[in-house]
Formats: structure tokens, C-alpha cells, sequence
């Protein structure tokens, strides 16, 4: 890869679909549900009954605007629903309602954060609109439902997705996948989506292109479908580079073409190529009147806008006294920086809360593979584990012990640290006896501390905290340890 | 055989003196269907059971002094493109086999309410698409002034059914002059009520920014009557107008006096047009002056454009509308297919007519990547001249008078085969659809014994003042009050 990237320049763009959680479909009140019985959750529009007709769900434009201001587009007070025709068994109108030639949104961007050689770095990413539309429904071709057939299923058809378009402003696999968290934190921010990737709720269709480098024309692109994960996302555009870069390397050309990635295989195909590509012979839609949105409407929305993960960061560094670099990890999504703000507020001193949280939870998250909103560990339990260290009742190690045990099973830390015996030693005699007994079996290493050499110490200290079980205080260990050597 | 059916004002007398009961009338409307059914064919499918049910639970509020209003009772036929729950729509094609509405079409929702009573559903061209009822999968209706002629299209069953006496009020759709063609070519009152006025929710869509559903009948008065039942905003239609409906009916005071009349210079051009028809158009004119009205020349320019115009818009429209039916979830689907795509070509080859078929094809092609620009926008950009012509035009004068069609209706097969003079039909219709203006067809006068049609068109939502020309006209005139030859 790395000599790919020598040679030829990455360009991605990428295509977001996030379906809105509205109650109802964007344009008919059949609920939006997700698991009920295939077919249920239907009304005659959503089965394109002859004579049904279209009507716009005004919470869905409400999300599209918040949606907008958040990446910093501009809200358009004009825009206009077309058809985008097509044939397929999971489309009953025989089109899907979109926006084409005037969407609702248009010239926005995000910032996405990279690792870069002095520490993190910011980039912009443009992007370049996004349009309201309806999903469409689900072909079933499982044998156990559909026998020798394919069934349909009209669930999800017509549930309101926003289809949010990146300028090719991503130039490696990891930016698409940075920018996929950052989109998806700030869209679940402003309360617009649960964007739960497994549930199809955000949907990524990723082209990519390469060029020589110095070149300033685009190389042509493969456009890769229904990415529904982040880890799909990364090694499909990772395929695709590979794929492109030999194909340029032998002298032979990119051919333009829609492409599907199937995870099993961790393998892309071709779907179609631009030559048999379908014509969707978009136009208005004359069942829906444009859409106007009065601009005071658009400045409600924005007044009354959920705080950004940006807005956020910058107030966790004024209010909480953060590092820019600490802030920015606790916002990066919203139930994390949620909890943050609780535990904080419950213990007192925020930058501690910071320190632990960044240190001992996010590691343990990690490796869970969990959302700190997936766990069990409540704010405050944090806070009261925090106070225990803070008034010397459990060590700082005891207290780190806890923390996955908190996540998993939840609870008091109080109980806990009493149920595991883990109570700080005070007891000087044990702490002493320790110690002479280190002493004693170290000599050599005792000879050197009092011949000047200071850091020694921090060996001996190390194994009178083993000898206490971690339990003791490790200032009165190291207390204890220099009177005894000294003396 | 029963005698023909009165008018809505009539019956209302009737029932008031209670002469009759509606229970009766339900029954003489089913009895005369059923009679004239084979010399007309004006009907695809009754609805007698519910419809005497209906009558019945209507004569008993009736007893109990509850009435919901002039319609209350009433036999009404809609045609065959308005969805009921529990009933068939055909649309006059077979793609929609076996197909019934789980649900009711606004207009049959506000029909019930006020109680009218839907008898039955009348035929029209395959998806309201021709001008003669020759385009229905189920075969013609025919004219009851002549039954070796068309009554007109594409809602020709429900004008048939009103000029035959069976109901006193009939629905239609018009989507390029569907409503008015057919009431011109029967001698009866058909509108087009102002884009918007009534709700399209339920109606099968043919040309979705042209189609609008209208009243037949024998008088403009109960034209006013039936459209204050039918218009009215709807939220399940987008493109329903949220105004406020006024009283039709106050509207009919007689008087035209100062009224100013507006002859658009390119409809009475002698070129295409039977001069029978231009004679009589002009007599009905000099009849309103004489009544009061004053007459100008105006100019509606772009004209010549409109039937071009239409006819990119419309099956651009219809290409994408009847996409639905595609085989998979209702009406006809192919047995056998080999697979999607075959699936697809066979329902639909089998179950659209030839008509429905060449408005597909002409739309799909007119929207076409590459096309799109010479011909939908276009088209569009001409709608925008035509829209304002009849701006410019009606800030001038308060109706535009014209003929409705060129000339008297037609022999059945005359012109089946030559869909550019089928088309032509409608070259004084289209262009109220295309500028989203009222339209109302009245009967003026005979040629050959056949009726011949003049047609008002007024500003947006203005449909009273051409409701109050048209029944100014009727109070000094009798052609409204003819009836065709009761059939052998």
C-alpha cells in the first residue's frame, strides 16, 4: 500500500444515507418501526395504490434543517422534491421520491481529526449537499420466507433518509472512516438519527479514484455501494486502491462502474458499468408542491440546535479546564461527553474525572468493543469511586481493579471496595513489617539508595506494594521506606 | 323501462313533497342503467346492494327530518378511475384486474357524507387517456343522441349516464378536457373546477399536475350544488388549495350586466373547426350580450402550443404514474414469468391497451437523459407563457368564451386509428389544464342533431362567475332542457 501511495494521490468521496427518527414515514403517517411483522407498518402510499398521493412529514424537514446547520450548509428556503424512476420489486411506485436539481441543503463542511507527526490535526472536509428522500422497501430472496420466489417486504419503504454528499476531499481509507464518525456524532448530536449502522440506519456508498501525484484532474472513479460498517468502509476503499492502482500500473485504464462489496469475501464486484447505467429520467415531483420553508423557521432551528461536538469541545476547554486534546476525545460522541459532564459535576474536580475517564474507561471500553452508554457504569459510581481514592480509602490501583467490574456489573463502588477487602492499609505496623522484611532481602539495593542513587527506591516501593496487595497507601510506603533507609 | 331522471333541483322538489323516496330513485337509476346498459354501455360495474342500503338508511334520516344536504340520496355515478373501499377500479384497463380499493377516494369520502348514493362506475378511456371511450379495455360507450357516436372522452360513461337520464349527477376527471369534450359532445354541463379545488387523493393518476375531478349534469345550477359537496381543502393532497369555498349556489343570480366576456382571437379562427360550431358559439355569445354582458377580443398567444405542449407534459407524467403497475403487488400479473424482467415486460405488455402503451413510451422518451431539456423543460417553460396569456387575458375580461371541441361528436371507429386527430380534440381543452384555470362546457345549440358545447374559462378559483354565466345562459335558453330519443 505504502508504495501505492507513493505513486498515485487517493480521492474519496462519500455518499451518506441516515435514516431520520421520525414516528412516521416521510411522506405518509405509517410508523416508522424496525422488526414488526413484514408488511405491517404500510398504509396505501406506501403501497403505491393506485390514487394514493404523497404528504411531505414537516419533522422530517425540521431534522434536515438541524441536520444542515450542523455541518455548516447553507438552508435553503426553495427546494423541490423529483422522481428518480426505476424498476424493482422493492420500490411500489415505480420511483423514489428524492431531491435532484434543488436540494434542501448545499455548501457545508465538517472537521475530522487526524493523527499527524506533531500530534492531532484538523481538516476540513466540504460537503457538497444534502437532499431529503425515501427509502425503499426490502426484497426477501431467503428460501425459508420466500421459498422459490423473492418476497417483498414494505416496511421500510418510505421511511425518510437524508442522503448527505462529501466533496472528494478524503484522501485515504482512515479520513473516510473519520469522517464517517465525526458525521455520525454530530447527527446523533443534534438528535436527528440513531444512525445504528447495523440497522441500516446510516448506509455509505464510498468512490474512489486515484491520480499520479502532482496531477490535478480527476482519475476515474468506482463508486462502492451499502458500506454499512466502518470496518467494511476501511477495507473496501483499502480493495479499491489496490484494485485501481494495478490496473494504472499496467498501463491500463479505470473503467467507470458501480461496485458491491461483499464482507464474507472481503471482496468487491462489479454491478453495473457507466455504459449500461440506468437513465432515472428525474423530474419535479407534481404530486408535491416545493418545498418553502420560511427563514425564520430555519433560525428557530438553529437557536434551538442541541449543542455540536465542536461547540462542545470548546466549552469543556473554557469551562472544565481541559486540554484541547482531552476535550476532544470526551466529545466525541455525545453519551460520553454526557456522562462526563455528570460524573464531573458529581465529584468536583473535572480534570480528574477527565483523567480517569481517558485513561481507565475508554481503555476498558475499548476493550469491549462498548459505548459507555452500553454499560452499567453509572456517572456518580464514578464519582464515588473517585472520592474513595481522593480520601485515601482504596488505592489508586484498587480503585483502576474496579473499573471494568463497574462496567460490567454496575454497583456501588463503596460495597465493592468492602466486598473485596480492597480498603487502603493505614495500618503503619503492616506497612513497617513490609518493609524490613524489603530491606532486609534487599541489601544491595538498599546500599545504593543511601549511596545517592534515589530512583532505587521506586523498586523497593514496588515490592512492598506487592507484599500489601496493592492495598496500602503508596505515600506512606515511600514515606515509611526513606525514614527506614535513612535512619 | 324507466322515464329518465329529472335534475338534482327537480329531485330535491320531489323528495321535499315527497313525491318520492329515495329508495325509489336508487331503483329507477339501477332499473335505467340496466336498460340503456346495452345500447350504451355507460357503466363498468353497479354497486346495487350497497346503493339500495344506502337509499334506505337516506329515507329514514329523511323521515326523521335529518337531511345532510342537497345531495343527501342522490344516485350518482363516478367514473371508474376513483378508488372505493370494497370495489373494483378498473380504470378501463386489465392491468388492474381483480384489483379493489382497501380505501375511499376523498370525493367518495365527501360524497357519503353528504349522502349521496354511488350507483355505479362509469367507463372511460384506459387510464382516462383518449377522447372517445374507444381507448377502454371493456369496449366503447356510446352517445345517447346517436349511438353509432362516441359521447366523448375520456369521461364519456359519466356524460353518457347524465345526458341518458340515469343520474342526475356524475363525476369525471379531466385532464385535458375529459370532463368538458364528453359534456360538449352530449348536450350536458360538464367543469373543471380550478386546479386544486378538489382533492386528487384516490383518484388514479393519470397526468398528476393536469388531472382534476368535476361534476356532469344537466344544469349549471347543480353544478353549483355538487361542487360545493366535491371542493374543498384535503391534507392527504399536497397540492389541494387550502382556500375557503364560497356558496356556489348564491352565485346564480341571473345577472351578467357589465360582465366583459373575452373572445380569444386564435379559437375563433375558421381553420380546423366545423363553422356549425363557430355559429352556434357566437349565437350563445350574442344571447349573454343581449343579457347584459359586454364582449372583447383578446389574445391568448401561445395557443398554437398547447396540444404540443400537453402532449409532452402529460405522458411524461403518465410514464412515471403508471409505473406502479408493474405485476408484483396487485392486478394483472403475467403467469409464468422466467424471471424479473420478464415479469415486468409480459404484465405489462398484456395488461396496457395500445393507447396507454404509446403515452408510455412518448413520456419515458421525453424524459430521457439527453431529451429532457428539448422537451419536458421546455414544455414547462411553455406551460409558464400559457399560464400567463390567460393572466394577462382575464385581467382584461371576466370569462373567456369559446368552443369546446372543433366539432359534433364523432363516429365510433372514425378516428381510432389516427391518434393525431384523436388528439386534436381536445385543442381548445388542454390549455385551462395547462394554466390550472376553471373550465365549464354548457350546451348552445344542435348541428345534425347533435349537441354542440360552449365552453367558459375564468380566472383561478373564480368558478362562481362562470357558474354564474353559464346559468344566466340556461335561464334564457332550452338546449340544457332536451333530451336525447329515448332508445328503441
Amino acid at each position: 500500500m505504502s508504495k501505492v501511495l507513493e505513486k498515485y494521490e487517493v480521492v474519496i468521496g462519500l455518499e451518506v444515507h441516515v435514516h431520520l427518527k421520525t414516528a412516521s414515514k416521510l411522506f405518509s403517517n405509517a410508523p416508522v418501526v424496525y422488526g414488526a411483522e413484514p408488511n405491517h407498518a404500510v398504509t396505501p402510499v406506501c403501497l403505491a395504490l393506485p390514487g394514493s398521493l404523497p404528504v411531505l412529514n414537516a419533522k422530517a424537514v425540521e431534522f434536515a434543517i438541524r441536520a444542515g446547520i450542523a455541518t455548516h450548509c447553507e438552508v435553503h428556503p426553495h427546494s423541490v422534491f423529483a422522481r428518480k424512476n426505476y424498476f424493482y420489486p422493492d420500490l411500489p411506485k415505480g420511483y423514489q421520491i428524492s431531491q435532484y436539481e434543488e436540494p434542501i441543503c448545499t455548501g457545508g463542511w465538517l472537521e475530522i481529526e487526524l493523527e499527524g507527526k506533531g500530534g492531532p490535526a484538523l481538516k476540513r472536509i466540504g460537503i457538497t449537499r444534502i437532499h431529503m428522500e425515501e427509502d425503499a422497501g426490502k426484497s426477501i430472496h431467503d428460501e425459508a420466507v420466500a421459498g422459490t420466489g423473492s418476497a417483498v417486504d414494505l416496511n421500510r419503504a418510505g421511511v425518510p433518509l437524508l442522503e448527505i454528499v462529501s466533496e472528494p476531499d478524503l484522501r485515504s481509507a482512515a479520513e473516510a472512516s473519520a469522517y464517517l464518525r465525526t458525521l455520525r456524532s454530530i447527527l446523533r448530536s443534534v438528535d436527528v438519527s440513531e444512525a445504528d449502522m447495523e440497522k441500516g440506519q446510516f448506509r455509505c456508498d464510498a468512490n474512489v479514484s486515484l491520480r499520479r501525484r502532482g496531477e490535478t484532474a480527476f482519475g476515474t472513479r468506482t463508486e462502492t455501494k451499502n458500506l454499512n460498517s466502518f470496518r467494511f468502509v476501511e477495507a473496501a476503499i483499502g480493495i479499491e486502491i489496490e484494485r485501481q492502482a494495478k490496473l494504472l500500473d499496467a498501463g491500463q485504464r479505470v473503467i467507470q462502474a458501480t461496485l458491491l462489496y461483499d464482507p464474507g469475501t472481503n471482496k468487491t464486484r462489479v454491478m453495473r458499468t457507466k455504459e449500461n447505467a440506468d437513465d432515472y429520467r428525474y423530474f419535479p415531483d407534481p404530486d408535491l408542491v416545493p418545498l418553502v420553508i420560511d427563514p425564520a423557521e430555519i433560525e428557530r432551528v438553529r437557536r434551538e440546535l442541541p449543542e455540536l461536538p465542536d461547540q462542545k469541545h470548546a466549552r469543556f476547554v473554557s469551562e472544565y479546564g481541559l486540554s484541547d486534546y482531552d476535550a476532544r476525545l470526551l466529545t466525541t460522541s455525545r453519551a460520553l461527553a454526557d456522562f462526563f459532564e455528570r460524573a464531573a459535576k458529581a465529584h468536583g474536580t473535572p480534570k480528574s474525572v477527565a483523567n480517569w475517564m481517558l485513561r481507565d474507561v475508554l481503555q476498558a471500553l475499548k476493550e469491549r468493543e462498548l459505548e459507555i452508554d452500553q454499560t452499567k457504569l453509572e456517572p456518580g459510581a464514578l464519582a464515588a469511586l473517585l472520592r474513595l481514592v481522593d480520601d485515601a480509602r482504596v488505592t489508586a490501583k484498587s480503585a483502576r481493579d474496579l473499573v471494568p467490574e463497574l462496567i460490567e456489573r454496575g454497583g456501588d463502588p463503596a460495597a465493592l471496595v468492602r466486598e473485596r477487602g480492597l480498603e487502603a492499609v493505614s495500618d503503619t505496623g503492616v506497612i513497617d513489617a513490609a518493609a524490613d522484611e524489603v530491606i532486609a532481602a534487599n541489601p544491595e539495593m538498599a546500599a545504593r539508595y543511601r549511596a545517592g542513587e534515589d530512583k532505587i527506591l521506586n523498586a523497593l516501593m514496588g515490592q512492598v506494594m506487592k507484599k500489601t496487595g496493592g492495598k496500602a497507601s503508596p505515600a506512606a510506603v515511600q514515606q515509611t521506606l526513606a525514614r527506614k533507609l535513612r535512619g | 323501462m324507466t322515464a329518465p331522471v329529472g335534475t338534482l333541483a327537480e329531485l330535491r322538489a320531489a323528495l321535499e313533497a315527497r313525491r318520492v323516496s329515495l329508495r325509489e330513485l336508487v331503483d329507477a337509476a339501477l332499473a335505467r342503467a340496466q336498460a340503456l346498459e346495452p345500447k350504451l354501455h355507460a357503466f363498468l360495474g353497479m354497486r346495487a346492494e350497497r346503493a339500495r342500503a344506502e337509499a334506505e338508511a337516506s329515507d329514514a334520516r329523511r323521515a326523521k327530518g335529518e337531511v345532510r344536504g342537497p345531495l343527501d340520496g342522490i344516485p350518482v355515478a363516478i367514473k371508474d378511475n376513483l378508488v372505493q373501499r370494497g370495489e373494483p377500479t378498473t380504470c378501463a384497463s386489465r392491468i388492474l384486474e381483480g384489483f379493489v380499493s382497501p380505501y375511499d377516494a376523498t370525493i367518495v369520502t365527501r360524497l357519503q357524507a353528504a349522502g349521496a348514493v354511488i350507483v355505479g362506475r362509469t367507463n372511460l378511456d384506459e387510464f382516462a387517456m383518449g377522447s372517445s371511450t374507444e381507448n377502454s379495455a371493456f369496449g366503447p360507450s356510446r352517445n345517447p343522441w346517436d349511438t353509432t357516436r362516441t359521447p366523448g372522452g375520456s369521461s364519456g360513461g359519466s356524460a353518457a349516464a347524465v345526458a341518458a337520464g340515469i343520474v342526475p349527477l356524475a363525476l369525471g376527471s379531466d385532464t385535458g378536457g375529459s370532463i368538458r369534450q364528453p359534456a360538449a359532445c352530449t348536450g350536458i354541463v360538464g367543469m373543471k373546477p380550478t386546479y386544486g379545488r378538489v382533492s386528487r387523493y384516490g383518484l388514479v393518476a393519470f397526468a398528476s399536475s393536469l388531472d382534476q375531478i368535476g361534476p356532469f349534469t344537466r344544469t349549471a345550477a347543480d353544478a353549483a350544488t355538487a361542487l360545493e359537496v366535491l371542493c374543498g381543502h384535503d391534507p392527504f393532497d399536497s397540492t389541494s388549495l387550502p382556500e375557503p369555498v364560497p356558496q356556489f349556489s348564491q352565485a346564480l343570480t341571473g345577472d351578467v350586466s357589465g360582465l366583459v366576456i373575452g373572445l380569444p382571437k386564435e379559437y375563433f379562427v375558421a381553420e380546423g373547426v366545423d363553422p356549425a360550431v363557430l355559429a352556434s358559439v357566437h349565437a350563445a355569445v350574442a344571447e349573454l350580450e343581449r343579457a347584459g354582458a359586454k364582449t372583447r377580443e383578446v389574445s391568448l398567444p401561445h395557443t398554437k402550443y398547447g396540444i404540443a405542449c400537453y402532449y409532452l407534459i402529460a405522458p411524461a407524467e403518465a410514464s412515471s404514474n403508471l409505473a406502479r403497475y408493474d405485476g408484483v403487488r396487485y392486478g394483472h400479473r403475467a403467469k409464468d414469468a422466467a424471471n424479473l424482467s420478464d415479469l415486468y415486460c409480459r404484465s405489462r405488455s398484456e395488461g396496457f391497451g395500445p393507447e396507454v402503451k404509446r403515452r408510455i413510451l412518448l413520456g419515458t422518451y421525453v424524459l430521457s437523459a439527453g431529451y429532457y431539456d428539448a422537451y419536458y423543460r421546455k414544455a414547462q417553460q411553455v406551460r409558464t407563457l400559457l399560464r400567463r396569456d390567460f393572466e394577462e387575458a382575464l385581467a382584461g375580461c371576466d370569462v373567456i368564451a369559446t368552443p369546446t371541441t372543433p366539432e359534433i361528436a364523432f363516429r365510433l371507429g372514425e378516428k381510432s386509428g389516427d391518434p393525431l386527430r384523436m388528439y386534436l380534440s381536445d385543442v381548445y381543452t388542454v390549455s385551462a389544464n395547462l394554466a390550472g384555470v376553471p373550465g365549464v362546457s354548457i350546451p348552445c345549440g344542435f348541428h345534425d342533431g347533435m349537441p354542440i358545447g360552449l365552453q367558459l374559462m375564468g380566472r383561478t378559483l373564480d368558478e362562481a362567475t362562470l357558474l354564474r354565466v353559464a346559468d344566466t345562459y340556461q335561464r334564457r335558453t332550452d338546449w340544457h332542457a332536451r333530451r336525447p330519443p329515448e332508445p328503441a
